[in-house]
């Protein structure tokens, strides 16, 4: 996990470290159930991350289902559309698929005098993908970087361009691999960089799609084709491809288990950012909305999109930290 | 685009003289015989494309709708699996697979020289299995069934169920065995939805009702705050008022709340117990049932009426499941709405400048530099206007009328985003240098003895144009205007900066003052055929999806320029009429 370099991000998964146990594909039951309250009507607007666009419309969905006096409006294209449209006031909510950059938080902090608030909503992992056909068994980190990189930070002398060099024969032998990516202005785009590429550079190579779902679906459309996307856009047609830290260190496939214990090297957390003056109390809207993210109902939300459910410390810690504690 | 392209006035090609005298000796490329078959072979080939294209979205779309026979695998593991075959393919297995098979299988797979048929099966339940389809290769499979009590269950959440129903149970009572035809579980399942939607008309109408007084209110205090300051005595007096309505529509709230609660309650209590084709149990509440029915049991007669009753839920509902079920009508009005208003603004915007440019303007210098100005804006690619909208419009246009007339909704803009009417105007612009272009050539069209005629009778300027000139030009006008609609309603791209979204619920139009909301950003069908072709979590499943609403986009775009069509048709024959 020492590639997690954000601090928030770490104690995130510390957090979830230490409720490894809960039940496969169940929300945490110590997570609070959500309560209706009365006079909650108004309009939202969402601006951010295309990971996290579905799960912000089913939380929509969810939400609108208990107060269907709410309008909620989603945008999402790419997680840097959000901190523009926080700092101009055309979107309520954020949600980015990486933590803001010191940049983006200085530009806000100008603006209002304080940091944006950032609600843990998820816990997604990175997966890379592969077609179905393909039988490669294992990749780690610095293979990845190596496949993916031009600059080739994660120390392979030798750059990956066929499968062979991953230890592919028969259909796959001498195959050059064909890359696929998300757009820079994507946060998977960001974090895969940051974790995988050791902050290298993309080779030109990659197709950059403008969505997650894109990149599955080329992938599932090439036979030679390795693309990463959030796990939540897995289909048949492809493989996800177990990835270790690093050499002799042992595979672990993007399943919840190692995504919770943290030994999935690209496990990472999906956020929502918003603007809260913490001078003042929340107004009612984005509060309840915020409550329903962490409740039981809200958390369902992201396994049905594919994701991984936070855990009742996370979201008690956040609530606290927002003011929304009771 | 091809509709409003079908119904351009061409001129019909010069039809060559009959039965040209032919000589032997003549040479054929002299005769300019192969590039007439070159030309026509072109064309023959673009038409068979358009319609190849058509006919695969048509096929594809209609289709989708129809009830699919489950199948019930029985896998060579002992593993049993139910599915809705989706498609399939053949692959080239790897040689450990292949050894490790059973003989008989390795000698069928050696026949077919390695290639091994496998087909894809939606199999459901995602809730169970957290995956909804699997690929499943012949060698695997040891039998096929097709058991008539196995269900397809279209659910309001977690997608698809396969499975078999156990029991269900009414109010506090024992759950009771049933199968799905039994009169008594279909009158639960009734009972059970027409609750689940008089829960939705209280929570959406009344309460909504009590929300929206509230909201406004709110809003009507913050703006007394605005212009006589805050603390003054009218701000006061407000926020008392605000006071006293609050409390008084909380205990209202409350009322309604409390029947809500009630009706919750007896809704959690009639569920079903279904199972998968495992024996894995899965109980739900009815109301959360959509349809039902026993795919493998079903005749003619109920298969129409599904296939019908889900194109009904396609285009009368609101979408579900982030996009991927459920309806399009938001969409549907979106796309009208925001194609008819830009119409409303392209049309007179357009028809003036055109008969400015032709009978008023001096022609020159400056009057040509304007009209290959109009001509090239229409090459100017569609992204460029997205991005001039959202400038213009939207910031500074929609920014500056916040700041003055909603000072009390800041900071969230009410009309300084993307929506409907900055979206019809961004369109409008697009389109306007069709219907410019159009109108001037029809215009120029109109005889000039019938201008000097009229001249010579005493009318004006003005009365010649108004009475002769356009009504002359109004066909030509009409073709204009119905490109520019079908230019408008397929474009998607500038609409993505300007209004379009993912996900609004509330139509531009509807029952709350004041009824007509421009402000509100829309859904779109050319975005919600990329949004579930690109966007959805499963790709699989939202393709067919992709399908039908490419469908149904070019039918609403066929509708509307055919419309269009017969109003040009109905004028050209008034005008024939009044002929001289």
């Amino acid at each position: 996990m020492g590639r997690l370099i954000l601090p928030a991000a770490t104690t995130i998964v510390c957090g979830i470290l230490a409720l490894a146990a809960a039940n496969a594909q169940q929300v945490d039951p110590k997570l609070a159930s959500y309560q209706t309250v009365s006079g909650v009507s108004g309009n939202l607007k969402s601006i951010g991350s295309d990971t996290l666009n579905n799960l912000m419309t089913l939380w929509a969905e969810g939400f609108q289902q208990r107060y269907s006096n709410v309008k909620i409006e989603i945008e999402g294209k790419g997680s840097s559309t959000a901190p523009p449209a926080l700092i101009a006031g055309t979107a309520q909510f954020g949600p980015m698929s990486r933590p803001m950059k010191a940049a983006e938080t200085d530009q806000f902090e100008k603006k209002f005098g304080y940091k944006p608030m950032a609600v843990r909503g998820a816990i997604d992992a990175l997966a890379v993908f592969v077609h179905k056909d393909n039988p490669i068994q294992c990749l780690t980190l610095q293979q990845v970087d190596a496949v993916f990189s031009k600059t080739r930070k994660g120390g392979v002398d030798k750059d990956v361009t066929n499968w062979s060099q991953l230890g592919l024969t028969e259909t796959f032998a001498d195959k050059p691999i064909s890359l696929y990516g998300r757009n820079s202005a994507s946060g998977t785009y960001g974090y895969f960089k940051e974790v995988a590429l050791f902050n290298g550079d993309y080779k030109d190579s990659v197709k950059e799609q403008p969505g997650s779902s894109t990149v599955v679906q080329g992938v599932a459309s090439d036979k030679f084709a390795i693309g990463y996307s959030g796990i939540g856009y897995k289909t048949a047609d492809v493989r996800t491809v177990p990835i270790a830290a690093k050499a002799g260190a042992t595979c672990h496939d993007a399943s919840e288990e190692a995504t919770y214990s943290g030994d999935y090297p690209l496990a990472r957390l999906l956020y929502i950012y918003v603007n809260i003056n913490p001078n003042q109390k929340i107004d009612p809207l984005r509060g309840e909305f915020i409550k329903f993210v962490y409740s039981k109902q809200g958390q369902a939300a992201t396994l049905k999109d594919g994701y991984f459910p936070i855990t009742a410390p996370i979201a008690s810690q956040d609530l606290k930290e927002l003011g929304l504690a009771n | 685009m091809m509709d409003g392209r079908a119904t351009l006035r061409v001129p019909a090609p010069s039809r060559a003289p009959a039965a040209r005298p032919r000589h032997a000796s003549t040479d054929l490329a002299a005769l300019g015989e192969p590039y007439l078959w070159t030309l026509g072979g072109c064309l023959a080939l673009g038409i068979a494309m358009v319609a190849g294209l058509l006919l695969l979205v048509f096929w594809n779309g209609a289709l989708t709708f129809w009830p699919q026979p489950i199948a019930v695998l029985e896998l060579a593991g002992g593993e049993r699996l139910a599915g809705v075959e989706t498609r399939g393919g053949t692959y080239r297995p790897r040689p450990d697979v292949v050894a490790a098979l059973p003989p008989t299988a390795q000698a069928v797979v050696a026949q077919n020289r390695g290639l091994v048929e496998r087909t894809l099966y939606r199999t459901g339940n995602f809730d169970l299995y957290g995956d909804d389809f699997r690929w499943v290769s012949s060698f695997q499979i040891a039998g096929i069934q097709y058991p008539t009590d196995m269900l397809f269950v279209e659910r309001l959440e977690w997608g698809v169920f396969i499975g078999r129903l156990r029991s269900f149970q009414v109010g506090a009572g024992e759950p009771v065995q049933a199968a799905v035809s039994d009169a008594a579980f279909q009158a639960a399942h009734a009972v059970a939805r027409a609750r689940a939607q008089s829960i939705r008309a209280i929570e959406r109408h009344e309460i909504g009702r009590i929300n929206n007084t509230l909201e406004r209110e709110r809003l009507g205090a913050r703006r007394v705050a605005f212009d006589h300051g805050e603390g003054s005595g009218e701000h006061q007096a407000a926020l008392a008022r605000l006071a006293s309505l609050t409390s008084r529509l909380e205990q209202d709230y409350a009322g309604l709340a409390r029947e809500v609660e009630r009706l919750k309650a007896m809704d959690a209590q009639d569920r079903a117990r279904f199972a998968d084709v495992g024996g894995r149990e899965k109980e739900m509440p009815l109301s959360q049932i959509v349809r039902l029915y026993a795919a493998n049991d079903l005749n003619a007669v109920q298969q129409v009426a599904i296939y019908l009753a889900r194109w009904w839920e396609f285009v009368s509902d609101e979408p579900r499941e982030a996009n991927t079920e459920g309806g399009v009508w938001p969409a549907i009005f979106g796309t009208l709405a925001m194609t008819l208003l830009m119409v409303v603004v392209v049309a007179p915007f357009g028809v003036v400048t055109a008969l400015y440019l032709r009978e008023y303007a001096k022609q020159g210098r400056l009057v040509s530099i304007v009209r290959i100005s109009v001509n090239n804006l229409a090459g100017v690619p569609s992204i460029v206007y997205g991005v001039f909208g959202l400038g213009f419009f939207a910031y500074f246009l929609g920014g500056s009328i916040d700041q003055l007339f909603f000072p009390e909704r800041l900071p969230s803009p009410t009309f300084g985003t993307g929506g409907l009417l900055w979206s019809s105007l961004t369109l409008a612009l697009l389109t306007v240098p069709v219907v410019i272009v159009a109108t001037e050539e029809a215009i120029a069209a109109v005889p000039r003895s019938m201008r000097e005629g009229s001249l010579a009778c005493g009318a004006s300027k003005w009365q010649t144009i108004r009475h002769i000139v356009l009504p002359r030009a109004m066909p030509g006008i009409m073709t204009g205007i119905i490109l520019a609609m079908a230019r408008g309603a397929s474009e998607v791209a500038p609409l993505m900066l300007v209004g379009v979204v993912k996900l609004a619920p509330e139509l531009p139009i509807d029952g709350t003052f004041p009824y007509l909301h421009p402000e509100r950003s829309f859904m779109h069908l050319g975005f919600h055929i990329y949004d579930v072709g690109f966007q959805s979590r499963n790709s699989e499943a939202g393709k067919p999806m992709v399908f039908v609403t490419t469908l149904l986009l070019i039918t609403l775009i066929t509708a509307m320029t055919a419309t269009a069509i017969v109003v040009r048709a109905r004028l050209s024959r008034k005008f024939a009429g009044s002929q001289f």
